[in-house]
C-alpha cells in the first residue's frame, strides 16, 4: 500500500512516498511553495521518479501553509503534527524538534511516545525563518547554499539583531557599508536564526535529543549556531526539509489502517 | 435548530455588532445618552442609576494608522483600537468615558484622551486586603458619582442604585447559568454566539440583556444536549477577538465551555454582596473580592489553580491562553501560571491577540495543532 504525504510551505512544496508505512519509496522538495506552481510541479516530479501516480495513493494526507487548498488531498493535518510524526519516525530518540521553515520557527517538545507535549511558533514577523536567511543572502549576494561555508571560517561574528527582518537587513547593510567581513555577518545572521529559535525552544523546555528540521537545517552554519546557543548537541534530520511530508505519509498510512480496521 | 433560537441569537450578533444603533436606540426611548466604559473594571451600576446607557470600549477591529502617532507600536492591541477609535470621534456622542486605571497603559490613556467627552478617571487600590483599601475606593466611587451627577444632572439616589445593584446582580447570575448551558450545548451555541451574548451585554440596558438571556436559555433549554466529539477548553485572557478567530474554534470543534476573559466572565464573576452597609461602600468591595485577574494584585497566585479547577469542573481538555498582544500584566502572568500547568500536566496552547488581525492561518496552524495532539 502507498500513502503521500504533500507537505506545501510558504517557500516550497515538498512531497514523500510510502510503501506500508515503512518504506520511503521517493521524496523531493521543489523551491515554490503555496499560491504558485511548486504544489503541481512537486506531484509531477514524484511521480516521474517513482512511477507511480496519485491513483495508486491509498491515502493523501495534506500539511503546511498551503494544506487546504489541495483538492487531491483525502485529509490534512497541522505540519506541528506532521514534523512531530515524521521527526520520531527517523529517531524516537528525540524529545525537542526546532523547526525553522520558510516563514514560520517552531519547537515542539515531545515525551517519550512521541506524543506532542508542547509547541511554540514564531508569531507573526521573519525574524529568524527562512525567509530572513533569503532575504540576508541576497543583501549580501552570497548564495544560500554558500552561506554555510562562510560561517565556518568566521572568526568574530558580528551582532545581528532578531527581532526584525527590516532592522536586521538595515544592520546588515551598514556591517557592509563599514567594511565588516561578509563571513562574520553570515555567521553573525545565523547566530540572530539561531537566537529567535533557542528562544521557542527553551519555552518549551530543552531535553535531548534535540533535532533541526525545515529547510534552514540544510544550512550547516544555521545548525552550528543553534548549537552552540543552546550549549547542547544537535542532531540535524536526514533531509531536514522532508520530515513534514514523511510525517504527513506516516499519518496517511495510519488512517488506512484505522480504515481497515473499522471496515 | 430551532428558529426561535437562531432568532434570539441573531439578535445578540446584531447588537454586539452595532452599538451605535444600541445607543440610539436608548435615545429614543429614554431620551437620555451613553457613557462609555474603559475596560477593565468600573462600577457600572452608578451609570446605569442615572438612567444613561453605560456602553463597554473594548476595541474594535479598524486598520490602525491615526493611533500609532499617539502610542508605541507595543501598547497593547486593544488600547491601538480604542485610540484609533477616539481619533476617529467615534466617542465623541458620549455623555462621558469613566476610566479605570488599574494597568500602566490604561494609566497613561486616561492622560492623553483625544476625544471630545469629558474622561472620568478613578483609581482601583493596588492593596486588596486592607479595610483602608474599601474605604478608600468608596471615595473613589463618592467622586465618580458626584462628576457623573453633574453631567448627566441626575441625582442617585440610594434607591435608585440599589436598584441597578439588584439588575446586575441578577444580570451576572443569569451570565454564569448562560456559561454553563453554553457548555452543555455546543452544537447550538458556537464560540462565536457564545461570544455575542456576551459582547451583546457591553452595550445593552442589563435588564433587558437579562430578559434576553432567560428567553435564549429557555429556548435551548428545550433541546436535548447531543454528546460533543470535538474537544472542549478554557479559554483565558483579555478578550477572544476578532469573530474570525472564534469562528476557527467552531471549524476546528473546539468548544469553549468557560472562560476567564476580561471582556466575558471576570465582569461576571463577583457580585456586589449584600449588607447593611451603604451601597456605595458595597460596590467597592467587589475589587476586594476579585480574584483569578491579572490586573488585580494577588500575592498568592491564584489564577493558575483557578483555571485548573475551572478545566476539571468542565472536562476540558486543554487551556488556551489568549494573550492579548502587548498586554504587561497578562504577559507578566503568563509564566506563574504556566508553570502550575506543567506541574500538574495541565494542556494549554497561548494564542495571540491582535483586534486588528484580518488573517488567521498561524492561528489556525496552532489549534488545529492542538486538536490533534489531545
Ligand atoms: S490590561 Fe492589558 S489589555 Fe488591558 S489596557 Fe492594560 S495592557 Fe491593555
Amino acid at each position: 500500500m502507498y500513502t503521500m504525504g504533500i507537505d506545501v510551505g510558504s517557500a516550497s512544496s515538498k512531497a514523500v512516498i510510502l510503501r506500508d508505512g515503512k518504506e520511503v519509496v521517493a521524496g523531493l522538495a521543489v523551491q515554490a511553495g503555496t499560491g504558485s506552481s511548486g504544489p503541481g510541479r512537486v506531484l509531477e516530479e514524484i511521480a516521474a521518479t517513482s512511477g507511480l501516480d496519485l491513483k495508486d495513493m491509498a491515502f493523501i494526507l495534506a500539511t503546511g501553509y498551503g494544506r487546504t487548498a489541495l483538492p487531491m488531498a483525502d485529509k490534512q493535518m497541522s505540519e506541528i503534527t506532521c514534523h512531530a510524526k515524521g521527526v520520531f519516525f527517523q529517531d524516537p530518540s528525540v524529545r525537542t524538534i526546532i523547526d525553522i521553515g520558510g516563514q514560520d520557527v517552531k519547537a515542539i517538545a515531545l515525551d517519550d511516545r512521541g506524543g506532542i507535549r508542547q509547541f511554540y511558533m514564531n508569531d507573526k514577523c521573519a525574524a529568524g525563518t527562512g525567509r530572513f536567511l533569503e532575504v540576508m543572502a541576497r543583501v549580501l549576494e552570497v548564495p544560500l547554499e554558500e552561506m554555510a561555508e562562510y560561517h565556518f571560517r568566521s572568526k568574530n561574528p558580528a551582532q545581528v539583531s532578531s527581532t526584525c527582518t527590516v532592522f536586521a537587513e538595515s544592520e546588515v547593510i551598514s556591517l557592509l557599508s563599514r567594511g565588516t567581513a561578509k563571513e562574520d555577518i553570515i555567521a553573525g545572521v545565523h547566530f540572530s536564526v539561531a537566537a529567535k529559535a533557542c528562544a521557542l525552544a527553551q519555552r518549551v523546555g530543552v531535553r535531548r535529543e534535540v533535532v533541526l528540521c525545515g529547510g534552514a537545517a540544510k544550512n550547516g552554519g544555521v545548525a552550528d549556531a543553534i548549537e552552540k546557543e543552546l550549549g547542547a548537541p544537535l542532531v540535524v534530520a536526514q533531509n531536514p526539509q522532508l520530515t513534514g511530508a514523511l510525517g504527513a505519509a506516516l499519518l496517511a498510512y495510519e488512517e488506512m489502517m484505522r480504515k481497515e480496521r473499522s471496515a | 435548530m430551532e428558529e426561535n433560537i437562531k432568532a434570539l441569537l441573531e439578535q445578540f450578533r446584531a447588537i454586539a455588532g452595532d452599538p451605535r444603533k444600541a445607543m440610539a436606540d436608548h435615545l429614543a426611548e429614554t431620551g437620555k445618552g451613553a457613557i462609555g466604559m474603559m475596560p477593565i473594571y468600573a462600577p457600572e451600576e452608578l451609570v446605569h442609576a442615572t438612567g444613561y446607557l453605560p456602553v463597554g470600549l473594548w476595541g474594535g477591529s479598524r486598520p490602525v494608522t491615526k493611533a500609532r502617532t499617539y502610542l508605541p507600536p507595543f501598547a497593547c492591541s486593544v488600547m491601538q483600537q480604542v485610540m484609533e477609535l477616539e481619533c476617529e470621534g467615534a466617542y465623541d456622542d458620549l455623555a462621558a468615558v469613566v476610566f479605570s486605571v488599574p494597568c500602566d497603559t490604561l494609566k497613561c490613556m486616561s492622560q492623553k484622551w483625544k476625544g471630545t467627552s469629558p474622561v472620568l478617571v478613578f483609581t482601583h487600590p493596588q492593596n486588596r486586603g486592607l479595610e483602608a483599601a474599601n474605604r478608600f475606593l468608596e471615595r473613589e466611587y463618592a467622586i465618580l458619582k458626584e462628576k457623573l451627577e453633574g453631567i448627566t444632572g441626575v441625582k442617585i439616589t440610594n434607591a435608585a442604585l440599589e436598584r441597578s445593584i439588584q439588575i446586575y446582580n441578577e444580570n451576572r447570575a443569569a451570565m454564569r447559568e448562560f456559561s454553563a448551558l453554553a457548555a452543555q450545548y455546543p452544537q447550538v451555541i458556537s464560540a462565536v454566539d457564545r461570544h455575542a451574548v456576551f459582547k451583546a451585554r457591553l452595550f445593552m440596558e442589563k435588564s433587558r440583556h437579562t430578559a434576553l438571556v432567560r428567553a435564549l436559555m429557555e429556548a435551548v433549554r428545550a433541546e436535548e444536549p447531543q454528546p460533543w466529539t470535538g474537544k472542549k477548553v478554557v479559554v483565558t485572557g483579555i478578550l477572544l477577538e476578532p469573530n474570525g478567530l472564534l469562528e476557527l474554534f467552531d471549524r476546528l470543534g473546539l468548544a469553549i465551555v468557560a472562560d476567564d476573559l476580561a471582556q466575558e466572565s471576570r465582569q461576571i464573576r463577583v457580585d456586589v454582596p449584600d449588607g447593611d452597609e451603604a451601597p456605595l461602600y458595597r460596590l467597592a468591595r467587589v475589587w476586594q473580592n476579585m480574584y483569578g485577574c491579572s490586573v488585580a494584585t494577588d500575592t498568592k497566585k491564584q489564577r493558575g489553580p483557578m483555571l485548573m479547577d475551572m478545566a476539571r469542573k468542565t472536562g476540558a481538555d486543554a487551556v488556551v491562553v489568549a494573550m492579548m498582544k502587548f498586554c504587561d500584566p497578562e504577559e507578566w502572568d503568563y509564566p506563574i501560571y504556566y508553570k502550575q500547568f506543567e506541574a500538574q500536566g495541565v494542556r494549554s496552547l497561548m494564542i495571540e491577540v491582535d483586534q486588528e488581525s484580518t488573517s488567521f492561518e498561524q492561528l489556525h496552524t496552532r489549534l488545529q495543532s492542538l486538536v490533534e495532539t489531545l
